[in-house]
C-alpha cells in the first residue's frame, strides 16, 4: 500500500468518529429545516442568476458549501493533535515524507469535503429538487467546489495549526476565522439586499464563491462570474495551499 | 566488525549555540549501545540527528550502511524510534493504536494482528486494550509507546529515554524485552538518565557533554580506567580515637563515625593493608568490613566534572 494511502487511512480512522459524523449531518439539518423554514417568512424568494429560488432551496445548497469548509476544519485538527501529542515527529521518523503527510492532509479533507457534500446534497435534495437544473456541468462543478474549496479552507485551518502554540489560541483564532467565513457568506442569505459593506465584504471570503459554485452547478447557472469565482477559488486554493505546505515544511522539530 | 551506525564529524548547531560539536560514533550491529549524558548534553539532539529528523550542520551520517544524509528515507524504512516525549493517538484504543501503526509500517493484516496480541501481553497491556490512550496513565501510556514500535520489523531500534513514567516492575520488563530482542540481532541505541539502567543493558556506553563525546568504551572498561578509586567500610565497636590513630595514612580520604570507618582511596589495597595492622596493633577488632565497587553513575558524574572543570580551564 502506498504510503499516502496508510496515512489517509490513519488519518480517517483517528478523526472519524461517530460525534463527529452526527454533528456533520445534524448541524446542518438544523440549519436547512429549522432556519430555512422559520426563515422563510422573512426571505420568501432568493433571486439567483435568471432565476428565483425559494429560501430553503437557497440555504439547503448554501449548507453544502458550509459543510465542505466545516469539514476541513479537521485538517487543522489533526496537524494540530498531531503536533500536540507527538505524532507529527513520530511519523516524520517512520517511513514517510513531510510531502506525504502533507498530501495525506490534502486527500483526508479532500475525501471528507467529498462526503459531506454528497451527505447534503441527499439530505437537502428533497428542499430544492423542484428546482434543480441537471445538465452537464453540474457534476463537475460540484465536484470542483468541494475539491478546491477543501483544499482552500482545509490549508488555511493548517496555516493557523502551524502559527499557534496554545491550544485556547488555536481554538479561538479557528472559531472565529470560520465563523467569519460563515456569516459574512452568501451561504445563509443573499448577498443583494445587505448593506452594502456587508454584501462587499461577502466577496472577500472565499465561502461565497464556494456556494456560488455549488449552486450554478446544481440550479445550471453558468455565467461569466461564476466562471471568475471559480478561478479566484482555484488561485485561492493553490495559493493558500502552498503556504500551508511551506510552513509545515519549515515546522521545527 | 559490522557497524550499524558510523558517525563522523557531525555537528548541529543553532546560530550561535553548537548543540553536537563534531562527534565521532560508531555502533557495532546486534549489540546494545547506551548513550548518555546530563540533561542539554546533546543527546536528544544526536538522536534526532541520527534517525534524520533534522539535518547535520556539517559531518558525516552512515546508518546501516545507507548515507543518512543523501538517503534519509531509505533509512527510516530499517529503523525503529521511541522519542523522549509522548506520542499517542488520544481516540484510538491502545489495541487499535497498535494495529494502526502496523498498518502504517505496512505490515502485514495477519502479521498485525499476531504481534498486536503479543505485544498486549508482553508489555502488560491486556486489561486496558479496549481503553482509549486519553483515558490511561502517563506510564501505562508509555508502555503502549514503546509496545508499538515493536510492530514493524527493523534493525535498529532508538529509544530516547524509553523508561520515564514506568513503575520498576515495567522498566525490568522492558529492559528483559530488549535483551531478547538484542539477541534475535535487533540493534540498540538507547539513552537514559538511570545508570543502573546503562549497567544492566548495555554492551558499550558513550558519555556526552557539552556536544561532545567524552568517553566510549564498555561499562567495565569504562569503571577500569576511570573507576581506580574505591570505598572501603569498616565497622568496629565504637572507639574514641580512632581518626588520630588513623590520621598518618597517605593516599586516601578518611572518614569515622558512630563506629564506621569509611576510606576512600585510589590505592586500596595498600591502605587497606595499614589500617588494619594499625587496628591490630591497638587491639581494635574489626567487626565487619566491605569493599563497595565503583557503580557506573560514580564513574559518569566524576568524567562529567572533569570535562567540565576541563572545559572551564581551557575557557579562561
Amino acid at each position: 500500500m502506498h504510503p499516502i494511502i496508510r496515512l489517509v487511512n490513519r488519518n480517517l480512522t483517528i478523526s472519524l468518529n461517530m460525534g463527529f459524523v452526527i454533528w456533520q449531518i445534524i448541524f446542518p439539518l438544523i440549519y436547512i429545516f429549522v432556519a430555512g423554514f422559520a426563515y422563510t417568512a422573512l426571505i420568501h424568494q432568493v433571486p439567483f442568476g435568471n432565476k428565483t429560488l425559494d429560501y430553503p432551496a437557497f440555504i439547503a445548497t448554501g449548507m453544502i458549501g458550509f459543510n465542505i469548509m466545516n469539514s476541513t476544519l479537521i485538517s487543522g485538527i489533526i496537524i494540530w493533535n498531531d503536533r500536540r501529542h507527538g505524532m507529527f515527529e513520530q511519523i516524520l521518523v517512520g517511513p514517510f515524507t513531510r510531502a506525504q503527510y502533507i498530501l495525506s492532509n490534502v486527500y483526508t479533507i479532500g475525501i471528507i469535503g467529498l462526503v459531506s457534500a454528497s451527505m447534503i446534497t441527499a439530505v437537502g435534495y428533497p428542499l430544492f429538487f423542484k428546482q434543480v437544473e441537471f445538465n452537464i456541468l453540474t457534476v463537475p462543478l460540484v465536484i470542483f467546489a468541494s475539491i478546491t474549496g477543501a483544499i482552500l479552507f482545509g490549508s488555511i485551518a493548517s496555516i493557523i495549526s502551524t502559527r499557534l502554540k496554545s491550544s485556547e489560541g488555536f481554538n479561538v483564532v479557528i472559531n472565529t476565522v470560520f465563523l467569519f467565513f460563515a456569516f459574512v457568506s452568501t451561504a445563509f442569505y443573499p448577498a443583494q439586499g445587505a448593506p452594502p459593506i456587508l454584501s462587499t465584504a461577502f466577496y472577500f471570503n472565499p465561502l461565497t464563491y464556494l456556494v456560488d459554485v455549488v449552486r450554478a452547478g446544481i440550479f445550471g447557472y453558468f455565467n461569466d462570474l461564476v466562471a471568475t469565482e471559480m478561478i479566484v477559488l482555484g488561485v485561492g486554493a493553490v495559493i493558500l495551499f502552498l503556504i500551508a505546505t511551506k510552513l509545515l515544511s519549515k515546522l521545527e522539530l | 566488525m559490522l557497524y550499524c551506525i558510523e558517525a563522523r564529524s557531525l555537528l548541529k548547531s543553532y546560530g550561535n549555540f553548537t548543540a553536537v560539536d563534531g562527534i565521532d560514533l560508531r555502533v557495532q550491529s546486534g549489540k546494545i549501545f547506551g548513550f548518555l549524558g546530563p540533561n542539554g548534553a546533546g543527546k536528544t539532539t544526536t538522536m534526532k540527528l541520527l534517525t534524520t529528523l533534522i539535518p547535520p550542520t556539517g559531518g558525516q551520517m552512515n546508518i546501516l550502511g545507507i548515507d543518512a544524509i543523501k538517503s534519509p528515507l531509505e533509512v527510516r524504512k530499517k529503523i525503529g524510534v521511541v522519542l523522549q516525549q509522548p506520542s499517542y493517538e488520544p481516540t484510538l484504543s491502545v489495541e487499535k493504536s497498535l494495529e494502526k501503526y502496523g498498518m502504517m509500517w505496512n505490515v502485514e493484516k495477519k502479521i498485525r494482528k499476531e504481534r498486536v496480541e503479543e505485544l498486549l501481553s508482553a508489555f502488560d497491556l491486556v486489561e486496558i486494550r479496549k481503553k482509549k490512550n486519553d483515558d490511561i496513565s502517563i506510564g501505562q501510556r508509555r508502555r503502549v509507546q514503546v509496545a508499538r514500535e515493536f510492530m514493524h520489523d527493523m534493525e535498529l531500534l532508538f529509544l530516547d529515554e524509553p523508561t520515564v513514567g514506568l513503575d520498576p516492575s515495567a522498566r525490568r520488563g522492558l529492559l528483559d524485552y530488549i535483551k531478547v530482542k538484542v539477541k534475535d540481532g535487533l540493534t540498540i541505541f538507547f539513552t537514559t538518565h538511570i545508570l543502573e539502567e546503562a549497567e544492566y543493558l548495555c554492551d558499550d556506553i558513550a558519555i556526552i557533554n557539552k556536544g561532545k563525546i567524552i568517553a566510549v568504551d564498555t561499562p567495565e572498561d569504562l569503571k577500569n580506567k576511570f573507576g581506580r578509586e574505591k570505598t572501603i567500610k569498616i565497622h568496629i565497636s565504637e572507639q574514641k580515637n580512632v581518626s588520630a590513630l588513623l590520621s598518618e595514612i597517605q593516599d586516601c580520604k578518611i572518614e569515622y563515625n558512630s563506629g564506621i570507618i569509611t576510606v576512600h582511596s585510589n590505592k586500596s589495597e595498600l591502605v587497606l593493608q595499614n589500617i588494619l595492622q594499625i587496628l591490630a596493633s591497638n587491639h581494635i577488632p574489626v567487626e565487619d568490613l566491605s569493599v563497595v565497587p565503583t557503580s557506573l553513575e560514580e564513574i559518569f558524574l566524576s568524567v562529567v566534572k572533569n570535562s567540565n572543570a576541563s572545559n572551564n580551564s581551557s575557557g579562561q
